[in-house]
C-alpha cells in the first residue's frame, strides 16, 4: 500500500471535473435551482462526462472539435447520447425532433441535452416533480417558445431526455421527471 | 508522437483510486439515475480492492464524489466502528485525503450498509447505500432480463400477490428489511436491506440518496423531495418494527431502532442501532457539550 | 459481540490481517520466482480468470494470497482496473497461432494433423512418493520428432464450412477498435457476442466445469464433440503511434470448439478461448456456448444463468459477504415473525432483566 502513502492531492483536471459534475448533479437533483460551474466554458461539461465510449451531436463546429479531442464520436442527433445544441430558434427545434428518448425498457438510452440560455428574464416556467418540494418558478430567455410543447410531446416518462441550460458559468437542470408549465 | 504522449505520466493510483474514465462513466450513470428516480441504471462496475458484496457499489459512487474537503462517515448496521465500515472509511480517506467522521451532522458524504442514520439528513448531504441485490422483483422473477421487461411494463402484480398471500397466511405483511417501495409513482425499487423503520426517511427527504450494487452492476437514486411509498394495501397501514418504546440499556434513549442482545438469563437487552447517536447521548448525559440534530422519529413515531 | 465492540473495529481488522500474513511469512522475489516457474498451469488459470496476462504479477498475487485462488484473482483484477489502456491489439486468427497442441475428436486425422503436444492425458496418475524420501524426480528427456510439426495449423471448422456442413451465423462486422469491452460497459441480455466470449474467457474454471458438466450429463440438449482443441501462443500485434504494426510479444492461449448436429440439420459450433492453457475451462465453456441457443430461461445452459454465475470475483465475493454482520435485517425479520405469532410485543423497557 506504499503507493497510497504519498498523500493524495487532486490535480487541476480532477478538481475541475469533480466540481463540474457536482454542479450538474445538484442541478438535476433540484430542478430550477441555479448551480455554479467552475468555468463558463461549456467544453468543461464534455471534459467531465465524455470519452470514447460516448456519441455526441454538436451543432457548433468549434466546440465539436474540442469534444472530439476527448475521444467522443461525433454523430447525427438521432444517434447521440449527448447533444450540445442551440435551441434558440426553429433550426435547433428541427433537430430536436430526432433526439433519442430511450424506451420504457432502457430509459437510460434517452439523451442529455446541453443548451445555452439566459436566466432571470423571458418566459416564466413553473416546475413540479422530484427534487421540488412543492413547485419552483424561474424565468428563462433565449429558447424557442415551442421547445416546451415539443418536450412534453417527446418525454413519455420514463422515456425522455434531460436538459441542462447554461448561462455563463451557471447551470439549471431539467430532468425528464420534471413537469413544466409555461406561465 | 510516441507511446508516452498517448498516456498520462505513470502514477500508481489515480486520485480517489478510480481512473478518469471510470469516474466519467459513474458520473454519466449517476446523472441518469437522478433523472429517472428509482430506475436501475446498468454500469460497468470496475473492480476495486475489496471483495464484491462488501460495498464495492457504494464505494464506486463515494469515490466519484470525494474531494479533499469532503467529510466522510461510513456505517455498517448503524455502527461506525463495525469492522467493514472501519475498513471502507480508512480506504476512502487514504485515497482521497478526505476527513473521516463518525458524526452524522459533520459528514458531507455518508456511505451505509443496512441503515439510515436517525438524525435527519440535510440538503447538502449525500447518502450512499450499499445494495446487495438491486432487483425488488428477484423473489418473483430471478431472471434479470425478464424482470427488466416487468419494470418497463410497470408490471408489479406478482409482487403485490406475495404481499397479499402473506396477509392471508400470517395476518400481516411478513417482509422484513428491504421493503419494496414505489418511487415517483412509477418504479418499484428495493431501498436496500434497511429496516422498515428507515424507508419513510427516504420519502420527500431533503438529501440526495444513491443506491449502488457493485456486484450486480446497477445503480439508482432517490433525489430530494421524491415520493417513496412502501407497497401497502389501502386498508392495511405500513408497519415499521415495533421499536418505538424500546430503551437503550447503554444510553437510556428511547424511540429509535434497536439491536436486541440476548442475555444469559433468557431475556434481552436493547441498544441503539445508530451507534453514534448512542455515543452522543451518553456524552451529553455526562455533561459534555454535544449537539444532537433533529431526528426523523419523534417520541418513537414518524410525524406524518 | 466482540467483533463490533465499541471503537474496536480499526484495531481488530489490523490484527486479524497481521495474523493471516504472519502465517505466510516474508514474501520475497525468490518465492514469487519459484511459484512462477514451478506452477505454470496454476499461473495460467489465475491469469485467465483475472483477464490479465502477466506471469510475474500472477505469481505475486498467489504468494500474497497464500494460494487462495479467488483472493489472487481479485488482487489482479483490482490492479488491472487501475491500468491505462494504451492500445488495442489486432485480432488473433486461428491459423496464425503458434500451436503446441491441437487435437480433434471429430475425425481420425485432420488437415494439418493431430498434434498431441504436452499432455498428462495418457499418463498414469501415480504420486512420486520417492521425492519425499529424498530421491528427486527427474523427468525423462523428450525425443524430438524427426520432422517438427508446422508452427501454424489451419482451422478445422474452415474445412467443414467449405463443405457446407456448418450452420455459420453471419459475422458481425465491427472495427477492431470498436469491439465492445465488458470491463467498460455493463453486461446486458441478450448479450453482445463479444461480451459473451469475454465473460467466458474470464470465468471461474470450477464454476464453468460444474455448469458445463451439467450440460454434458443431459441438462443441455446438445452433446458436444470436440471439433478442435488448441494450446498455443498468440502474437500480440499492436500499432505504434507512427503507424507501424509490431509484435509486443506472445501470450499463451487455449481455445476449444465443440460441435453437434443442430435442428437445422447442420453442424453448430460452440466456442471458448482464454488466456493461458486451461483445457477443462475452454471445453466446458464451449459446451455451454453450444447449448445456449434457444435455452429456456433459468436453465444452467441459458446465457444469463451461466455467465452471471461463473464470474469468479462476483460469486466468491458474495459468498464470503455472508460473514458480515446482518443483525439489523435479522432484527427486522424477527419483528415480523413475532408480530405474526401474535406474541407479546418486544419486551418493554421496564421488564428488561438487567
Amino acid at each position: 500500500m506504499s503507493a497510497l502513502a504519498s498523500g493524495p492531492v487532486p490535480d487541476a483536471f480532477e478538481a475541475r471535473t469533480n466540481a463540474t459534475f457536482e454542479a450538474l448533479m445538484w442541478a438535476l437533483s433540484r430542478p430550477g435551482t441555479v448551480q455554479d460551474l467552475p468555468s463558463p466554458d461549456v467544453a468543461g461539461i464534455a471534459e467531465a462526462l465524455l470519452d470514447r465510449e460516448c456519441r455526441v451531436f454538436c451543432d457548433n463546429p468549434l466546440l465539436a472539435g474540442e469534444i472530439a479531442s476527448f475521444g467522443a464520436a461525433l454523430v447525427p442527433m438521432a444517434l447521440a447520447d449527448y447533444c450540445f445544441i442551440s435551441l434558440e430558434d426553429a433550426r435547433g427545434l428541427a433537430q430536436l425532433v430526432h433526439v433519442p428518448v430511450g424506451s420504457d425498457l432502457y430509459p437510460d438510452a434517452g439523451a442529455t441535452l446541453i443548451a445555452a440560455a439566459r436566466f432571470g428574464t423571458g418566459a416564466k416556467l413553473r416546475l413540479t416533480g422530484p427534487g421540488i418540494e412543492t413547485s419552483a418558478e424561474f424565468s428563462v430567455d433565449g429558447l424557442a417558445a415551442e421547445l416546451w410543447s415539443l418536450r412534453a410531446a417527446h418525454c413519455r416518462y420514463p422515456a425522455g431526455f434531460d436538459l441542462f441550460l447554461i448561462c455563463g458559468a451557471q447551470v439549471i437542470g431539467l430532468p425528464r421527471s420534471t413537469q413544466i408549465e409555461v406561465l | 508522437m510516441t507511446l508516452a504522449t498517448l498516456t498520462k505520466p505513470w502514477a500508481a493510483f489515480s486520485y480517489g483510486f478510480l481512473d478518469a474514465s471510470a469516474k466519467r462513466e459513474m458520473r454519466r450513470k449517476m446523472l441518469k439515475a437522478i433523472a429517472v428516480p428509482g430506475c436501475q441504471m446498468p454500469y460497468a462496475s470496475r473492480e476495486v480492492p475489496m471483495a464484491r458484496g462488501w460495498g464495492t457499489g457504494g464505494l464506486q459512487v463515494t469515490l466519484t464524489l470525494l474531494k479533499p474537503s469532503s467529510s466522510v462517515k461510513v456505517i455498517d448496521q448503524g455502527a461506525d466502528d463495525s469492522v467493514n465500515a472501519a475498513s471502507i472509511r480508512s480506504f476512502l480517506s487514504k485515497v482521497s485525503g478526505a476527513a473521516e467522521t463518525w458524526d452524522t451532522q459533520a459528514a458531507t458524504l455518508i456511505q451505509s450498509r443496512h441503515r439510515i442514520p436517525e438524525e435527519r439528513l440535510r440538503a447538502d448531504q449525500v447518502l450512499v447505500l450499499q445494495v446487495p441485490n438491486p432487483e425488488p422483483l428477484r423473489p418473483v422473477e430471478p431472471n434479470m432480463s425478464v424482470a427488466r421487461q416487468m419494470h418497463a411494463d410497470a408490471d408489479y402484480g406478482r409482487l403485490w400477490l406475495i404481499l397479499y398471500e402473506q396477509m392471508v397466511r400470517s395476518g400481516r405483511i411478513m417482509e422484513g428489511a428491504a421493503y419494496p417501495a414505489l418511487v415517483n409513482r412509477r418504479h418499484v425499487m428495493t431501498p436496500s436491506p434497511i429496516p422498515r423503520w428507515d424507508v419513510p426517511k427516504l420519502h420527500m427527504a431533503e438529501h440526495l440518496t444513491f443506491l449502488s450494487a457493485g456486484r450486480e452492476k446497477r445503480l439508482y437514486a432517490v433525489p430530494p423531495f421524491t415520493q417513496v411509498e412502501p407497497l401497502v394495501f389501502s386498508d392495511v397501514p405500513y408497519q415499521v418494527e415495533d421499536h418505538g418504546a424500546l430503551r437503550c440499556h447503554r444510553s437510556g434513549v428511547t424511540g429509535y431502532y434497536m439491536n436486541e442482545i440476548p442475555q444469559d438469563n433468557g431475556g434481552s437487552v436493547f441498544e441503539l442501532s445508530d451507534s453514534n447517536l448512542g455515543i452522543k447521548a451518553i456524552r451529553r448525559a455526562e455533561g459534555a457539550q454535544v449537539e444532537i440534530g433533529p431526528t426523523w422519529y419523534e417520541n418513537g413515531k414518524m410525524p406524518q | 459481540m466482540a467483533y463490533v465492540a465499541t471503537r474496536g473495529g480499526e484495531r481488530a481488522i489490523a490484527q486479524s490481517e497481521r495474523l493471516y500474513r504472519a502465517e505466510l511469512g516474508q514474501i520475497d522475489a525468490a518465492r514469487v520466482d519459484t511459484l512462477r516457474k514451478t506452477l505454470p498451469m496454476l499461473i495460467d488459470r489465475v491469469m485467465g480468470e483475472a483477464s490479465l496476462y502477466e506471469p510475474d504479477l500472477a505469481a505475486l498475487a498467489l504468494a500474497q494470497a497464500g494460494g487462495d485462488l479467488y483472493e489472487a484473482v481479485l488482487l489482479l483484477r483490482a490492479w488491472r482496473t487501475t491500468q491505462p489502456r494504451l492500445s488495442i491489439a489486432e485480432p488473433v486468427l486461428q491459423d496464425r497461432l503458434f500451436t503446441h497442441r491441437r487435437i480433434s475428436a471429430a475425425f481420425k486425422d485432420i488437415p494439418g494433423g493431430q498434434i498431441l503436444g504436452p499432455s498428462l492425458d495418457y499418463a498414469h496418475r501415480l504420486l512420486a512418493t520417492d521425492v519425499l524420501r529424498g530421491r528427486p524426480f527427474t523427468p525423462a528427456p523428450v525425443d524430438p520428432a524427426p520432422t517438427p510439426a508446422p508452427a501454424c495449423q489451419p482451422s478445422l471448422a474452415a474445412w467443414q464450412k467449405a463443405h457446407g456442413l456448418v450452420a455459420d451465423p453471419a459475422p458481425v462486422e465491427v472495427a477492431p477498435d470498436d469491439i465492445p469491452d465488458l470491463t467498460r460497459e455493463p453486461l446486458l441480455f441478450p448479450a453482445k457476442r463479444a461480451h459473451t466470449l469475454q465473460s467466458l474467457a474470464r470465468a471461474d474454471t470450477g464454476g464453468m466445469l460444474a455448469l458445463g458438466y451439467s450440460a454434458m450429463r443431459g441438462y443441455g440438449s446438445a452433446h458436444p464433440t470436440v471439433n478442435e482443441l488448441r494450446l498455443a501462443e498468440a502474437e500480440v500485434r499492436v500499432r505504434h503511434p507512427r503507424g507501424t504494426v509490431f509484435s509486443a510479444g506472445r501470450v499463451k492461449v487455449s481455445q476449444a470448439e465443440v460441435t453437434s448436429k443442430g435442428k437445422s440439420g447442420l453442424l453448430e459450433l460452440g466456442f471458448c478461448a482464454t488466456l493461458g492453457w486451461n483445457e477443462v475451462k475452454v471445453i466446458s465453456g464451449a459446451t455451454l456456448d453450444l447449448n445456449a441457443r434457444g435455452a429456456a430461461k433459468g436453465s444452467p445452459v441459458e446465457e444469463e444463468f451461466f455467465l452471471y454465475h461463473t464470474e469468479p470475483v462476483e460469486a466468491s465475493g458474495f459468498c464470503i459477504h455472508f460473514k458480515l454482520p446482518h443483525y439489523v435485517t435479522f432484527q427486522s425479520s424477527l419483528d415480523a415473525l413475532r408480530g405474526a405469532k401474535a406474541a407479546p410485543a418486544p419486551t418493554k423497557p421496564e421488564q428488561v432483566p438487567a
